[in-house]
């Protein structure tokens, strides 16, 4: 009555492994991992070369998302360290030691175009938009997991700490603000121009303008974010290495697409599981048919009741 | 020369040269230079026009619970001249530390000024009054002090308190007020009152204040305590000269430690800047720059504000009611987190108590020889158990 | 019945024949108290998270988004919990038909660890309310390894986990009362009826979620050390999770077994010591071989504490393997039960390391849970463990060899005293009442 091993890899193998593997391998949507560019796509372009630390913009954002002031730090400034859940963006400075140039440097939400954020959220709380591309958090959907503090790889989303409602805060390009026509609240008060606000298309089109015409200047004439992680819908250029900003050298293919293509695959339709399933099935109802014919002749033999 | 000269005719009949008088009309435009129709986007000469064309302004000053230190503020300037320049502008027809007369001379005194200027004299009122069991606790005269300052006042165009003594009641009404000192406003009532409170007031205050009056013929712009805009609108804080030591976090934490001797802000030592109604932090005293308290390394203690000084601890920091972003910048990675002592204890506990507990529980297993000879045994004795049940088994019933 | 039968059945001894409750020992001792207090306080400490949020009682910060609740509570314990999964495939998959023995074992301890991980994933989250999105699979972001997680472990729990574990109440109502047995019979028959659907889903299930539980940190990327980033994590994690499980219902089968004074059965136990150790020594190969093909070995050759943790979990895990094929030449059960704990434990280390040991978000940052982090944690543990005491006590859980089965009957009625354990039985004999009905006597 045991199955041999080969028995049983035999039956899976005949139940169709090979349906299974054609199912996942061959099918189309995975073969090439292309990512769609939302088809309004509006994005940020930020030139840290142009930057002069005077965090108009942060005091900006926080009007223009109605945020009380951040001045968890002391209690006297409003002076925050970091991203939290009172500030969206933030002006840090990569002063080196050495005396070698420095950089100021504006973070915010990257408004991937593929974003992992949104690919690791639970139940879509985190949201891109088709159209504008803003990756927007929804708090009717949050669980509170806080997975998408841990998977987007430039450490933006931040979750609030204290008290019973807690929220994931970060920048949403300021969506109201762009019903109504205006800027987000940084681009529109930079005194420099340091920020602007745009189409993608056209912020690709300008950075690579000035890449043009400051030969020298920008940092391997390259602007983050028009492939890095798949494409960002928030650019960079750069004096100083940007992986000395804290922007992190992911390669051209998104976080989601390199890391959970086996896992997307092996999924795919729920074709594998099923299969694995069926298989199971068969094997186990043989096993149990032997186990309770066992169990059985035990409970004959000693008088006591079968316990399964 | 007329009994009311013009303020130009005087001081040329006292033969105060025109440089010094230039000189003072525009310390008064640093003054104000937007708050009084006198002094406002004005030049000197023009101010100097204004003022000369003016007649004399008859000054009676009247004391009550002072310690005279508002006169002193007026006479202590860093030249002589202007302290005589100031009592050649104005006329000062009464005033009891100055003047020369005592006693009934000078009760005499002060009955013609109030006669010869009725109505058009600036009473200015320094040093709270007491008010408690009829006033008794300050006599004039044999009057109380509640009495001399109504009638005086009854007869004034305006009445000026200066010093925080006359404006709110100052240090004779500290806790437990003792007297029932009051400012002028609480016992006088029925007149225009201009409270310049301070300890004292940088007197140039009080000098735009009474010029505005006698050349423009109206009061400056006050606030809801009676005190002008043009002096006391901001708060020391906003204007302060080490306020950039404040933005960027610098403190003195101690008096003559590093920060101190730096020069850097004292808010941490107590400053009531932030909450302090004043001008000092743009106009020092003594016409000398830098001469004011937190300039020498004191901590402001609020003397303009009825509820800071006498009230709060000179150490006490107050609240800030605007933040402003400060200019030190985060740096790319910021440290999250912290090692608890009690936590890491905690968890040695458990990692300790579940070793011991399975090196304990280990020890409980027997090597094999002990297993072998203790199966021999056991089997030995579950077999005798069994023997023995099976006498006793009971015949089975048939499922 | 005829006595040579029994004195057959007097051959092998120790066999563990059956399952039968714990009796002789009180349920209520100082250290089931202890427990209860621990669990209670667990409990009070539960409701300030909830009052306060997640800051004030958690040393979890914005680089460390995951705390001990879900990187322990839930992706280890777990783990430990897959018995059910691991003990069941081999006895019911491949047909280790001795493996049978520690079935019920497997279910409840994989039953209890499930239930104290999901209590703590609900508690870990934030904003647990929206949990009801669950129902509406529409709305599921099947991307999502984290969602993944979560729906099927909490199906699993709730369906085929807590079905198996039905039997021993359904052999506890039997005997209870004999008004009950024709319709606990009709339960039991239709139940058996769709067993095969059951377990085939209890096995699915956790192979799912357990290997999603790796792949939750893959989307960490660079930020996991590379001795344990690999794109095989989802599969290393099912791995440990299948040796670390067979330690635990193994381990703690010996160890009741030691404390109740049960004999063991060696036959059982060399069985699953023995697929332990191929299980162990054919995850470290391919994690090894991995690292290796990956180019990270010399990594694991630096100073730092990385490659501190990394060769404390291959050591454990190695010693342990090692230790468990050695007791099965020399059937020393203390180098078994020893063996056992190590490798469970260098498992335990290797689940915890990728979220918090080894992940590296920010070079200024670290984590450190706090005291309420702990003491919640360890409050819910103490619910499992004296939970397992009381039911182990209550119902027919532990194997035992078939002379231990005395007048199990009156056991389950409480008609009778409760059998003192004195070493002979004063009351009962064996088998004694067994089909009787309730209005004898």
């Amino acid at each position: 009555m045991a199955i041999t091993r080969r028995e049983l890899f035999t039956t899976v193998a005949k139940a169709g492994v090979p349906a299974a593997v054609a199912l996942t391998v061959g099918s189309k949507a995975l073969q090439a991992e292309e990512i769609p560019v939302p088809s309004a796509a509006v994005g940020l372009l930020y030139d840290a070369s142009i930057c002069i630390g005077c965090k108009a913009c942060e005091a900006a954002c926080a009007e223009a998302n109605n945020t009380p002031e951040d001045i968890s730090g002391d209690q006297l400034h409003q002076a925050p360290t970091d991203l939290n859940e009172l500030t969206r963006n933030i002006i840090k400075l990569y002063k080196p030691e050495d005396g070698s140039p420095y950089s100021f440097v504006k973070r915010q939400c990257m408004q991937c175009l593929d974003p992992a954020c949104a690919a690791g959220c639970p139940f879509q709380a985190l949201h891109k938009n088709p159209e504008t591309g803003i990756v927007s958090w929804t708090a009717d959907k949050c669980i509170g997991c806080r997975y998408c503090t841990i998977t987007c790889p430039y450490h933006i989303p931040r979750f609030q700490w204290q008290g019973y409602n807690p929220r994931v805060t970060k920048c949403e390009l300021c969506s109201d603000r762009l019903e109504k026509g205006l800027k987000p609240g940084c681009t529109s008060v930079c005194p420099t121009g340091a920020v602007i606000y745009g189409p993608r298309t056209v912020l690709l089109a300008e950075a690579k303008q000035r890449i043009k015409n400051h030969p020298g200047r920008y940092y391997q004439e390259r602007i983050y974010g028009e492939t890095d992680n798949g494409g960002t819908q928030a650019l960079y250029l750069s004096r100083v290495p940007f992986e000395k900003l804290g922007l992190p050298e992911l390669g051209t293919e998104s976080v989601p697409a390199r890391t959970l293509r086996w896992q997307r695959r092996l999924y795919q339709y729920f074709a594998l599981p099923a299969l694995l399933y069926a298989g199971l099935v068969q094997v186990i109802r043989t096993s149990l048919k032997g186990h309770e014919d066992e169990a059985h002749e035990r409970e004959k033999e000693t008088g006591l009741r079968a316990q399964l | 020369m007329s009994k009311h000269p013009t303020i130009a005719e005087h001081l040329k009949a006292s033969g105060v040269s025109r440089r010094s008088f230039l000189q003072l009309c525009g310390t008064l435009m640093a003054t104000a230079p937007f708050g009084l129709a006198l002094t406002g986007k004005k030049s000197v000469l023009q101010i100097a026009d204004a003022i000369g064309k003016t007649k004399r302004p008859s000054v009676i000053w009247l004391h009550f619970q002072d310690c005279t230190g508002c006169t002193e503020t007026l006479l202590r300037t860093s030249a002589p001249d202007v302290a005589h320049l100031i009592l050649d502008v104005i006329s000062l027809d009464y005033h009891e530390t100055l003047m020369a007369a005592s006693g009934a001379q000078a009760e005499a005194a002060l009955h013609s000024a109030i006669a010869e200027n009725a109505g058009k004299y600036v009473l200015v009122v320094e040093g709270a009054i007491p008010t408690k069991d009829d006033g008794i606790y300050y006599e004039m005269g044999g009057r109380p002090g509640v009495q001399v300052l109504r009638e005086v006042a009854a007869q004034a165009a305006a009445v000026i308190a200066i010093g925080s003594c006359a404006s709110w009641g100052g240090v004779p009404s500290a806790d437990p007020n003792p007297t029932g000192a009051m400012g002028v406003s609480s016992v006088v009532s029925g007149k225009p009152i201009v409270n310049l409170p301070g300890c004292p007031p940088n007197p140039y205050n009080l000098l735009a204040v009474v010029l505005e009056y006698v050349t423009m013929g109206k009061l400056p712009a006050m606030d809801e305590f009676g005190r002008p805009l043009f002096a006391y609108e901001r708060v020391i804080h906003e204007n302060c000269p080490r306020r950039a030591h404040f933005d960027a976090g610098r403190f003195a934490y101690a008096f003559g430690d590093e920060g101190h001797r730096k020069g850097w802000c004292l808010y941490k030592l107590g400053c009531k800047g932030p909450v302090t109604h004043a001008a000092c932090s743009t106009r020092h005293f003594n016409e000398i720059p830098g001469v004011w308290p937190i300039g020498l390394g004191i901590p402001c203690v609020g003397c303009t504000e009825k509820s800071v000084v006498w009230r709060m601890s000179t150490v006490e920091t107050v609240p800030i009611h605007l933040a402003t972003p400060p200019d030190t910048y985060p740096p790319i990675y910021s440290s999250a987190g912290q090692l608890k002592v009690g936590a890491a204890a905690l968890v040695g506990v458990i990692a300790g108590a579940v070793g011991g507990a399975t090196w304990v529980a280990s020890q409980r297993f027997q090597s094999s020889q002990e297993a072998g000879v203790a199966r021999v045994i056991a089997d030995r004795t579950h077999a005798e158990k069994l023997k023995l049940s099976s006498e006793n088994q009971t015949p089975k019933k048939e499922d | 019945m005829s006595s040579t039968t029994i004195a057959n059945a007097s051959a092998d001894q120790s066999r563990w024949e059956r399952a039968v409750p714990v009796y002789g020992f009180p349920v209520v001792n100082r250290f089931f108290l202890g427990l209860v207090a621990m669990t209670l306080l667990a409990f009070i400490l539960t409701a300030y998270r909830e009052l306060a949020g997640l800051g004030p009682v958690s040393g979890m910060n914005d680089a460390f988004g995951w705390g001990i609740w879900k990187t322990f509570n839930v992706m280890v314990l777990t783990a430990l919990g897959s018995g059910a999964f691991a003990v069941g495939i081999a006895a019911w998959v491949f047909r280790r038909k001795r493996l049978h023995a520690l079935m019920r074992m497997a279910l409840l301890t994989s039953f209890l660890a499930y239930a104290c991980g999901l209590l703590l994933l609900g508690i870990d989250a934030g904003r647990p309310w929206n949990f009801y999105w669950i129902v509406f699979p529409w709305k599921w972001n099947m991307h999502s390894p984290l969602a993944e997680v979560a729906i099927c472990m909490s199906i699993y729990a709730m369906v085929p986990l807590a079905i198996e574990n039905i039997p021993p109440v359904l052999e506890r109502l039997w005997y209870f009362d004999s008004r009950l047995r024709p319709g606990v019979e009709r339960f039991e028959r239709r139940l058996h009826y769709f067993f095969p659907w059951i377990i085939a889903a209890a096995y699915l299930l956790p192979g799912m979620h357990q290997s999603s539980l790796g792949a939750l940190m893959l989307l960490a990327g660079e930020r996991v050390h590379p001795l344990w980033q690999t794109p095989w994590l989802p599969f290393l994690y099912l791995g440990a999770a299948t040796f670390m499980s067979f330690g635990c219902v193994a381990g703690t089968t010996m160890l009741c077994c030691v404390v109740w004074k049960r004999a063991m059965d060696m036959e059982v136990l060399d069985e699953a010591a023995r697929i332990t150790a191929w299980l162990i020594f054919g995850w470290m190969g391919w994690r090894l071989l991995d690292i290796l093909f990956r180019g990270a070995l010399g990594t694991a050759f630096h100073f730092d504490r990385f490659a501190g943790v990394f060769w404390l979990e291959m050591i454990l895990i190695g010693v342990g393997g090692w230790m468990l094929r050695r007791s099965l030449r020399t059937h020393e059960t203390r180098i078994m039960f020893l063996g056992y704990i190590f490798s469970s434990l260098g498992g335990m280390i290797y689940r915890f390391s990728p979220t918090t040991l080894a992940f590296r978000p920010n070079p200024e940052s670290l984590y450190f849970p706090s005291t309420i982090e702990i003491l919640v944690s360890l409050g819910f543990i103490s619910m499992g463990i004296a939970g397992f005491l009381l039911i182990v006590k209550r119902f027919a859980i532990l194997p035992a060899p078939l002379y231990e089965w005395h007048d199990m009957a009156s056991y389950f009625r409480f008609r009778r005293p409760y059998i003192r354990w004195t070493g002979y039985f004063k009351y009962g004999h064996f088998g004694e009442n067994e089909s009787e009905t309730t209005d004898s006597h």
